[in-house]
């Protein structure tokens, strides 16, 4: 039935979109940046998965870790290019440098955008799927893929509570996202937890990318649309507000899934970006957003 | 002139100024006076109109001015002379002044001659006519604080604010200001002055209205302000009282901590000049002033959150070029005046981080030995730090820090809103702290009664130096008087 | 002490710039001349961002939302109702719905703080993008829209429309930004408490800067349209065209209106000298550009500015 399928294609899409949008938040919660090469850095780990795939002829895992660790190169090289650069700079008067990341990020996503183009053509792209067949769930066939997207998300964003929540660490990194003057005071360098933030995040973004590719494909037209999605989503939720952001990937997720199924593919993305024009004029803090 | 009535202003849970009322005549200058969160400034702030009032009423010549955005309290003739200069770095000071004088119109293409005239004017007036061609940027700190005169009275206003008129100017800078100011009284307006302390305007003001916690207090001439009871309870603490205490005998020894001409400017502001200070191992010292005096500001260079001149010697070892944290791991461990609690983190979290460098079994009496010496943290182990008392946060904040093992403690105004009651038990847990450990304290206070008792040493700061150096015994003879 | 005698480079040099600008055509192909016309407009792009972002210190991240909005109004005005309507009334529509467009920007930008407005302005982009696609009727699509009319076949009266415009443009938005209206536009942009505190309706101020930019973006957008004959998505309504905008502004220098011109004419020159690379090209600008940001944050008029003064 039509209802299952939506449910099912839904809740996959938004853990996808979960996995992600978590990742931009941690960055803007710690960081205070907003990332804009999110999509870029998703796509390039579902490509760099694709080819390690087509190249190295390695297993679907080996690609998929593969991916994953030029992702997280990429994260790592965002932070160092694009982003502390000009968080240190003198030159730069303070109010201006949120501006400055987000164009210098703008620009990085642009530039692996057109890499992934140049060295892999803009064609799209699927990752080796480490699961594969088709399963029969409740009068609806469904690859067996999807399900496990949409487990691999739970489990990673469930390890990641239990890291910022429960491992000392973790502590610290959700510390200095409250107050990054008070872990200061208490001996702890904020630039070793900026470090292990990108390093969180780069394995988040690399992962949904993957999955991503595993289940639907990318390509470099994709990257826009993801960056697009993450931050609405990020925005709708509340930004900084992590559980805002898992609330709001499953809004949008299925006003996605239920467009593209009940209107048309093609105008899929138009629901959410009006739900976030609305939440802009009404209340720009967004469903959870305190800062 | 401006009358203030049951004057309310609340941002969310936190009330920062309760039912205050004055009035001040035309031709008259009233300073309002009280310590850091006492609500001077949001008052100041709320009847400029950049803030909006809760409740109460605020009248200027008999009209409601209460709620007005401040472009139009402005219009109505107010001028704020805000407390940190902020120019238009990009135009002259010319320009600058000029910006103050234009209308609120979308038609002017052309400025005026006659808006040319007045700016010089105007510039001439508060002494830039030197400097007219020149940036903000390339000007001394006293000249930019002219610049914020010129801008707030170039309009003529019948009503002018003036937020902390003498931070950061030497002493004939504040004769020249004082000038400037008793010549807006005699052209019959009316003047606000907001200040941390009585004795620096004292000179200038008619009457003084003294403000401790969002309310009034007190009221009447500098003097007799000076002198009243709440007034001086809310500063020094109360009655001073001498404390027969061991002394210690620290000839022949380095200082643990030597601090020697050190100096700290924010932009072009003095706000530490030339102090030297010395801390031995197992003393208390404490540094008494007033707030603005430089405590705070200090304290942050010492351990590493500000850039400053001189040199910071720790356990023998220079401290430049050492990252904040690294400070803190070395021993220097500051409880600043703001606290900064992990707000969202339960009080048994906080303390873990604090706890971050010991191992688990060392950690975990450490928490014990804590919870002896703070019972309340004990009963509030699983509460949101955000949710606690101010005695509560300060406690916590306190504990935080000695779950680092310090060797060098610095409390930063621990005092700060609290309840006398709260004060005794933060007393007691200091006593505590001195006589079973060999804990190195720097106590930074505006509260003499609460620094002095537990004090080997005392250092007086006023305007950024150390103005006074001894026992505390010989406090009260030599320098209280002149405290206030 | 400077010497007395000693005349201001800045205007002759303009004056020569100008001279040279009239004069091209007579020396130079159609090729150099249409490249040039997309540059002139593009640099009426980059000067109304700069007056937005420079003076009331708004980030624009979606210029293409009002050039967008500007261009497929007249597109469409000219497509449907041709030869009933002069190309001139479908320019100044597209301009007008622009303003409009403007107008609804910039209500929430005085009400949200931060990184909120970037994000909107990049929104509204993708929202524009979409309604373009989804009635493809209108707009055609995908494919982009075809207008029966152009201003001129000749490259050289192509070539003075633009830059004549460029020079008027640049004119009064230069102007703007030196008048008693800019300077209350820079102190509301640079702190708008203390803006108000002097008596000025911050908002009232900004609302203005936004409809000016978007007059100008809008009207550059038309004409844009009614020389290259089509309008499409990727020429008009794309993010990376915008970023391009934006660099182009950065690069010439933040707050000197002028700058913005001279990094869109770079930038336009630039992209074509790397064509020949092919897909190359848009990476080397890009990574060209992320350089300029992270090492000459001031631009070049910036720079030169610095040097001169001296601090």
């Amino acid at each position: 039935m039509l209802v299952w399928q939506i449910l099912i294609d839904g809740f996959a899409i938004s853990a996808l979109y979960a996995l992600g949008a978590t990742g931009f938040t941690l960055i803007f919660g710690v960081s205070g940046v907003l990332n804009l090469s999110h999509g870029a850095i998703m796509v390039a780990s579902a490509v760099a998965a694709w080819a390690i795939a087509g190249s190295l002829h390695a297993g679907a895992y080996a690609s998929a870790l593969g991916g994953m660790a030029v992702g997280v190169v990429l994260a790592f090289a965002t932070y160092f290019i694009a982003v502390r650069p000009i968080q240190r700079s003198r030159r730069i008067a303070e109010a201006e440098k949120e501006i400055f990341i987000l164009t210098t990020t703008l620009l990085w996503g642009i530039i692996l955008q057109e890499a992934v183009a140049y060295f892999f053509t803009s064609n799209a792209k699927t990752v080796l799927p480490i699961v594969e067949g088709v399963v029969r769930v409740l009068g609806v066939r469904t690859p067996s893929n999807e399900f496990f997207t949409a487990l691999i998300c739970w489990v990673a964003i469930g390890l990641l509570w239990l890291l910022v929540n429960k491992t000392r660490h973790g502590k610290e990194v959700l510390a200095a996202s409250m107050n990054p003057r008070g872990v200061t005071l208490l001996g702890i360098e904020l630039s070793r937890i900026h470090i292990a933030v990108w390093l969180v995040y780069g394995v988040l973004a690399s992962l949904a990318g993957v999955l991503l590719g595993m289940f639907l494909g990318v390509s470099s037209y994709s990257v826009g649309p993801l960056t697009a999605s993450a931050f609405s989503i990020v925005v709708l939720g509340g930004l900084g507000s992590v559980s805002g952001s898992l609330v709001a990937a499953y809004v949008v997720g299925y006003l996605e899934t239920l467009t593209a199924y009940l209107i048309s593919p093609a105008y899929r993305t138009i629901p959410a970006l009006l739900l976030l024009v609305v939440v802009m004029y009404l209340r720009p803090q967004g469903l959870f957003g305190r800062r | 002139m401006l009358e203030v009535r049951g004057l309310t202003k609340r941002f969310g849970g936190l009330v920062a100024v309760k039912d205050l009322s004055f009035s001040i005549r035309g031709g008259e200058i009233l300073g309002l006076i009280g310590p850091n969160g006492s609500g001077k400034s949001t008052a100041m702030r709320t009847v400029m109109g950049v803030e909006r009032p809760t409740a109460g009423s605020i009248l200027l010549e008999g009209h409601e001015i209460g709620g007005l955005p401040s472009h139009q309290v402005a219009r109505r003739g107010v001028g704020l002379v805000f407390q940190h200069s902020r120019p238009l770095n990009r135009q002259t000071v010319l320009e600058n002044i000029k910006v103050a004088l234009l209308p609120d119109r979308l038609t002017m293409i052309f400025a005026s001659a006659e808006v040319d005239a007045q700016a010089r004017a105007i510039a001439e007036r508060v002494g830039l006519g030197a400097v007219l061609q020149r940036k903000p940027p390339t000007l001394p700190f006293a000249d930019l604080r002219r610049l914020e005169l010129a801008k707030a009275i170039a309009r003529h206003p019948k009503l002018v604010l003036v937020d902390e008129p003498f931070a950061g100017l030497t002493a004939s800078e504040v004769a020249a200001f004082s000038e400037l100011i008793a010549g807006f009284r005699a052209e019959g307006r009316a003047v606000l002055l907001v200040d941390h302390n009585v004795k620096g305007v004292s000179a200038l003001v008619d009457r003084v209205v003294a403000m401790y916690l969002g309310e009034w207090i007190a009221e009447g001439s500098a003097a007799d302000v000076m002198r009243d009871e709440t007034v001086r309870r809310v500063y020094l603490g109360g009655a001073l009282t001498r404390v027969a205490r061991g002394s210690l005998d620290t000839s022949g020894r380095t200082p643990a901590l030597q601090v020697d001409d050190v100096e700290v400017r924010y932009g072009k502001a003095l706000a530490v000049q030339g102090v030297s200070l010395h801390v031995h191992e197992g003393e208390f010292v404490s540094l008494v002033g007033l707030n603005g005096a430089g405590k705070t500001t200090l304290f942050n260079a010492i351990s590493g959150l500000v850039p400053h001149n001189g040199s910071v010697r720790w356990a023998g070892a220079d401290l430049a070029g050492a990252t904040p944290a690294a400070i803190a791991r070395g021993g220097i461990v500051q409880c600043p005046e703001t606290r900064e609690l992990f707000g969202d983190m339960t009080v048994r979290e906080n303390l873990e981080l604090g706890g971050h460098g010991l191992d688990d079994a060392e950690r975990a009496q450490r928490l014990e030995w804590l919870y002896d010496l703070f019972a309340i943290l004990r009963d509030r182990e699983r509460q949101i730090a955000r949710t606690l008392s101010g005695g509560e946060q300060q406690m916590l904040a306190i504990a935080r820090a000695l779950m680092m093992k310090p060797k060098l403690l610095i409390l930063d105004e621990p005092t700060l809103g609290l309840a006398p009651v709260i004060l005794e038990t933060l007393s007691k847990a200091l006593d505590r702290l001195r006589s079973t450990t060999r804990l190195t304290v720097l106590l930074g206070e505006q509260n003499v009664t609460f620094a002095l008792p537990h004090a080997d040493r005392l250092y007086v700061m006023d305007h950024g130096k150390i103005v006074w150096e001894g026992l505390p015994e010989r406090f009260e003879a030599e320098v209280a008087d002149n405290y206030l | 002490m400077r010497s007395v005698l000693r005349v201001s480079p800045l205007p002759l040099a303009t004056l020569v710039v100008l001279l040279l600008g009239v004069s091209l055509p007579f020396v130079s192909s159609g090729y150099v001349l249409g490249l040039l016309t997309v540059a002139f407009y593009t640099a009426v792009f980059a000067m109304s961002w700069d007056l937005l972002f420079g003076f009331a210190g708004e980030v624009n991240f979606g210029p293409t939302f009002l050039i967008g909005l500007g261009a497929y109004t007249a597109g469409i005005l000219d497509a449907r109702l041709a030869p009933h309507v002069a190309i001139w009334v479908c320019v100044l529509a597209g301009a007008v719905m622009a303003v409009v467009g403007g107008v609804l920007l910039a209500l929430p930008a005085l009400r949200v703080r931060g990184p909120y407005f970037g994000l909107v302005t990049l929104v509204a982009v993708l929202i524009l993008q979409n309604v373009v696609v989804v009635f493809a009727s209108l707009t055609g699509g995908e494919i982009g829209l075809s207008v029966p009319d152009v201003m001129s076949i000749s490259a050289s009266t192509n070539y003075w429309i633009a830059f004549g415009f460029m020079v008027v443009s640049g004119a009064v938005l230069f102007g703007l930004s030196r008048s008693p209206i800019g300077l209350v536009l820079e102190a509301s942009g640079q702190d708008a408490v203390q803006a108000g505190a002097l008596g000025f309706n911050v908002a009232k101020h900004k609302l203005f800067a936004f409809i000016v930019s978007a007059f100008f973006s809008g009207l550059a957008g038309a004409l844009m349209v009614f020389y290259m004959g089509t309008a499409s998505v990727s020429t008009f309504i794309d993010i990376s065209v915008g970023v391009q905008i934006i660099i182009a502004a950065v690069l010439g220098g933040r707050r000197t209106v002028i700058g913005a011109a001279i990094g869109a004419v770079f930038l336009i020159g630039m992209g074509e000298l790397l064509r020949p690379l092919g897909e190359l090209a848009t990476l080397l600008v890009s990574v060209m550009a992320l350089f300029v940001v992270l090492f000459f944050p001031d631009g070049f008029l910036g720079m030169l500015q610095g040097r001169s003064r001296g601090g």
